[in-house]
């Protein structure tokens, strides 16, 4: 019995989000999708032709593609350990009790990055990370790294901002996982075990899985669509150490005016996060559920 | 009585920069105006200062003419794929801004009108005075012209030149700039970079600035090219390959991270009285002599840019305003009045003093301009010069994005000078193929 | 003795504490006085932190380069792009937590799946369509594309806030004689309301902060706060000093909405991300 009801009244419920997603969402992704088949340059609208396939040939056979991808999931192989580590430790510490307001204030405090404007990231990344005058080398007395112009290291000032951003994130939604077990089971752990570790392992993680989870889908997701901050602050530069995937594909389709390859690469890329967010969802979602 | 006079001379004087005083042959901008008034021209500026100069000249033109005109402002990096964004839609933009390397993409798209189009359709538009011979051939060719044919007129018109300080090099006991690459490197090189010091700085981030200022500024004065006369990869030749290796050379004597110099980075460098010494556009003797951004104004001092075993090949760049196809009637003329103002010969001066260098010939050639030092620089570098100092065909903005990526792959020491060219070559004619240079659909221009 | 042994760690914590919060914000302070530096202050080596300040960049920037505009084109879209991602959403929310019908699963995750969409494969097509229909640089064209990620961000968290609501209240509703919609409205939308609050809050900021579309989209009438911020980074000249006052103004107004709604922020993490 229990909600089961007309096809009608399920339409007029679900129906606008779906017709108003699909018109803004699934129009465009038509429209890449015939162009990713045919040859189309933005400056060259008058050769636009046929070519079937040409375009992801072209794309899975091109290593600076699959550079920049694996460049993309270095990134992520990278950064997440290090919010996932900084973040437990971070939601461990404020799950303490004691030293409420000082608690309060950093819980405060760890919503600001999280709301930060990414592009205005990139921009203070440009200001303090500067060799010259910039104040991360002065903070590292008087240090004399050149982080914009090294790749290594541009690469390494990319990891430093995604964490400073998205740390606070983790760590605010393991923060809410631990704030889910239930009190007295967890005095109980407690008194059975000094072990910390025994505690967080046995008891705590359950509760923990689903904030993990969470963040594994949005930290990929979000990866891969990496743009704003990267474009601000090195433009991909120097050489190709920091062009991400959306960067590439934002270079080939808007910059060498190439819409048919970009499309394909974008087409591909959609398809990797589909497949990984059916992954993710599916088997972890419904183990936690 | 006096000051009556005063007044009625600068009254007049401040006519005949605007062009509003009707001359012999009875034109006037005002009268040529007169059916446009109200129509507003949408353009697309640079942040640079050449556009602040000609903006804050535009109310005297927009008062006589009534015609209005609105700025669009983006950085350069943008400046290309807005306009190409626009055209392609069929949108707003009733004139083109085009650097000298997008001007094949342009004309052939149609995008543009060929200036003799354009000013026999609009006759009574023609200013008498526009004397199309007094711009730089060389300027004009390059910047607004594309296969024979002229589109627009220079309007922001750049040549490089060696910056130096003259302090830094006296200290070190050097007398005058250096007048050959080969002389900068081996002997002024070494003399200047000491004590967190450099002798020089290239700007060469991966982008524009890696393929203009820093790839083809090493390839031309050593006798290399992009392109042989086939439209084949000419990059491993002798002459490429010594102006590529000269360049890896060179860098031991600049500062760190150099592909990650734009030219803000660059001249701030020079400013800051860290680098000796810069090639770089005319377009920034502003900022280097001024006391507010710079520490080393007195100091400044400003030479052609170094020969090479090929000769003086300086870096040549700059932007012309042609009409754009897609404007209707009245867009069209008044895009017409305001570029052919922009660019008089009346409003040369007047677009010098505000910061803009114009393409006319005959300003130079006027009296007092002592306190612009690149003058003379300036004007040796564009009475010879290679137009297709990048190539200016369609498909240059595919070929620059490989020139970026493999520039500085070979500044990084990622690959080999031999294997970055090959790998540019390659891809590059990739690009020509599909275009058809190769098999005949296209004639060979760049 | 206890007391000493708790003692140790408290310290640690303290000053465990005060090192998160630093880091935290140190940017933000060094966005701020960079902002009320000159451009020679501003690229003094190595940087100095005490100095004149002025409020030079800010004038300039908000009356002289039409900053405060774009400030209020983002207010506006945001605002706008949120209320219609709600309004779209929360029935359909509702529906996919209460209703059961074939291919329930695949819809939800058709739309979560398009919060995962990189904007640049929609950038382009969107562009042409817009152009096609004359939507270009208006603020209808940036509201309606912020959909494809608002709108999934409203439905994941809305739904599972749905979900718990225990049942038995539309029960009672429904034997009463209630249709679905009066029991959505009355019965089980008062009871979401913190996640309808929280997913309202995620998809303001997500579209407040968006560069991508803003800057591809819009040119000058409808152009937002971040594609202006970009658009001062001329290779010729990178007036710092401005860049952090534009940005600070960015930003500033975001941060006091994070904060201010910071209780909620933090619920809607153990709603939306953690169930």
């Amino acid at each position: 019995m229990r909600g089961r009801v007309s096809r009608k009244t399920i339409f007029g419920f679900i129906g606008p989000a779906v017709i108003g997603l699909a018109v803004v969402g699934i129009a465009p992704l038509l429209y890449a999708l015939w162009t990713s088949l045919h040859f189309f340059n933005l400056t060259k609208l008058r050769q636009v032709e046929f070519i079937g396939l040409k375009n992801y040939l072209t794309v899975l056979t091109d290593e600076v593609f699959w550079q920049a991808m694996g460049r993309t999931f270095l990134l992520l192989g990278t950064a997440l350990p290090l919010q996932l580590a900084f973040g437990l430790i971070i939601a461990l510490v404020l799950h303490q009790p004691g030293l409420t307001l000082l608690k309060t204030l950093t819980r405060l405090s760890l919503v600001l990055p999280m709301a930060t404007t990414y592009a205005v990231v990139g921009l203070l990344g440009q200001v303090m990370f500067n060799q010259k005058f910039g104040v991360v080398n002065q903070l590292l007395g008087g240090a004399d790294i050149n982080w914009i112009g090294d790749p290594d290291n541009a690469f390494l000032m990319i990891i430093f901002w995604d964490v400073w951003q998205w740390t606070p994130f983790v760590a605010l939604v393991l923060l809410a996982g631990l704030s889910m077990v239930p009190g007295e089971i967890e005095e109980a752990a407690r008194l059975e075990t000094s072990s910390r570790w025994t505690v967080l392992r046995h008891v705590q993680l359950p509760f923990l899985l689903p904030g993990l989870v969470a963040v594994l889908i949005l930290r990929t997701a979000d990866t891969l669509k990496l743009f704003d901050m990267v474009f601000t602050l090195t433009r991909g530069g120097p050489g190709s150490s920091t062009e991400f995937i959306s960067l590439l594909i934002q270079r080939v389709g808007f910059r060498a005016f190439d819409q048919g390859l970009a499309s394909a690469q974008a087409v591909i890329l959609l398809i990797i996060t589909i497949i990984l967010a059916q992954i993710y969802i599916r088997v972890f979602y419904k183990e936690v559920n | 009585m006096k000051l009556k006079s005063l007044f009625a001379s600068t009254a007049i004087a401040a006519m005949l920069a605007t062009g509003a005083l009707a001359d012999s042959h009875g034109w006037s901008l005002k009268k040529a105006a007169e059916p446009y008034a109200g129509t507003t021209v949408d353009v697309v500026f640079l942040l640079r200062p050449g556009y602040e100069a000609i903006e804050a000249m535009l109310p005297a033109f927009e008062e006589e003419t009534g015609i209005k005109i609105n700025i669009i402002k983006h950085p350069y990096e943008n400046a290309l794929g807005e306009q190409v964004r626009d055209f392609v839609a069929g949108g707003d933009l009733d004139i083109a801004l085009i650097d000298l390397v997008w001007i094949g993409n342009f004309a052939e798209n149609e995008w543009i009108l060929p200036l003799a189009d354009v000013q026999a359709k609009f006759p009574d538009a023609v200013d008498p005075d526009l004397d199309i011979d007094d711009f730089f051939p060389l300027v004009l060719n390059a910047f607004g012209g594309w296969n024979d044919t002229i589109y627009g007129l220079p309007f922001d018109n750049y040549s490089g030149l060696l910056f130096y300080n003259r302090c830094m090099l006296e200290e070190a006991g050097l007398d005058g700039p250096p007048k050959t690459w080969a002389d900068l490197k081996d002997v002024y090189g070494p003399a200047l970079t000491k004590d967190g010091k450099y002798a020089f700085a290239l700007q060469s981030k991966r982008n524009e600035t890696q393929s203009a200022d820093s790839f083809a500024r090493m390839l031309w004065p050593f006798g290399g090219s992009f392109l042989n006369a086939e439209f084949k990869s000419n990059l491993l030749s002798e002459e490429s390959q010594a102006g590529l290796k000269f360049r890896q050379d060179l860098m031991q004597y600049m500062p760190d991270g150099i592909v990650a110099y734009d030219h803000a980075e660059t001249v701030n460098g020079f400013a800051q009285g860290d680098v000796a010494m810069i090639t770089e556009w005319s377009a920034f003797y502003s900022t280097v002599v001024s006391p507010e951004t710079s520490t080393v104004a007195d100091c400044v001092e400003i030479a052609p840019e170094p020969m090479g075993p090929a000769g003086r090949k300086p870096a040549l760049g700059g932007f012309s305003l042609a009409v754009a196809s897609q404007a209707d009637e009245a867009e069209q003329a008044a895009a017409y009045l305001f570029i052919q103002w922009a660019t008089s010969k009346a409003n040369a001066r007047e677009y010098l003093e505000r910061g803009g260098v114009p393409a006319r010939q005959s300003v130079y050639q006027e009296d007092g301009l002592e306190e612009f030092k690149f003058v003379p620089a300036l004007v040796e570098s564009w009475q010879d010069g290679v137009p297709e100092f990048r190539p200016r065909f369609a498909e240059w903005p595919e070929i620059t994005e490989i020139v970026q990526e493999w520039g500085t792959k070979i500044m990084l020491g990622e690959v080999t000078t031999e294997g970055g060219a090959e790998e540019i070559g390659t891809r590059m004619e990739a690009v020509l193929e599909a275009a058809g240079y190769y098999s005949g659909d296209k004639p060979l221009a760049q | 003795m206890a007391a000493a042994r708790r003692q140790g760690p408290m310290w640690g914590q303290f000053a465990l504490l005060l090192v998160i919060m630093l880091v935290c914000v140190f940017p933000f302070y060094w966005m701020v006085t960079t902002s009320l530096k000159t451009q020679i202050v501003a690229l003094e080596a190595p940087p100095v932190w005490v100095f004149e300040p002025t409020l030079a960049n800010y004038r300039e920037a908000l009356f002289e380069d039409g900053v405060l505009r774009t400030l209020i084109n983002s207010l506006v879209i945001a605002i706008c792009t949120t209320g219609l991602a709600l309004i779209l959403g929360v029935p359909a929310a509702f529906a996919l937590a209460r209703f059961e019908f074939r291919g329930k699963k695949d819809l939800w995750f058709w739309f979560i799946t398009n919060r995962m969409v990189s904007p640049i494969v929609l950038a382009l097509p969107f562009f042409l369509i817009a152009r096609n229909l004359g939507l270009l640089d208006k603020h209808i064209t940036l509201i309606l594309i912020y959909l494809t990620f608002n709108l999934p961000i409203v439905i994941w968290i809305v739904t599972d806030q749905f979900r718990g609501i225990p049942y038995d209240l539309d029960e009672a509703a429904r034997l009463e004689g209630a249709s679905q919609f009066t029991i959505m409205r009355k019965i089980c939308l008062p009871l979401a309301m913190p996640g309808v609050a929280v997913s309202a809050i995620f998809s303001f900021i997500f579209s407040w902060n968006e560069l991508m579309f803003g800057l591809i989209l819009t040119r000058t009438e409808a152009k937002t706060a971040p594609a202006m911020a970009v658009s001062f980074m001329e290779g010729y000249n990178l007036p710092y000093g401005k860049i952090m006052a534009t940005s600070t103004l960015i930003v500033i107004p975001v941060l006091i909405f994070a904060l201010l709604a910071s209780k909620q922020l933090v619920r809607g993490l153990t709603m939306g991300a953690v169930k």
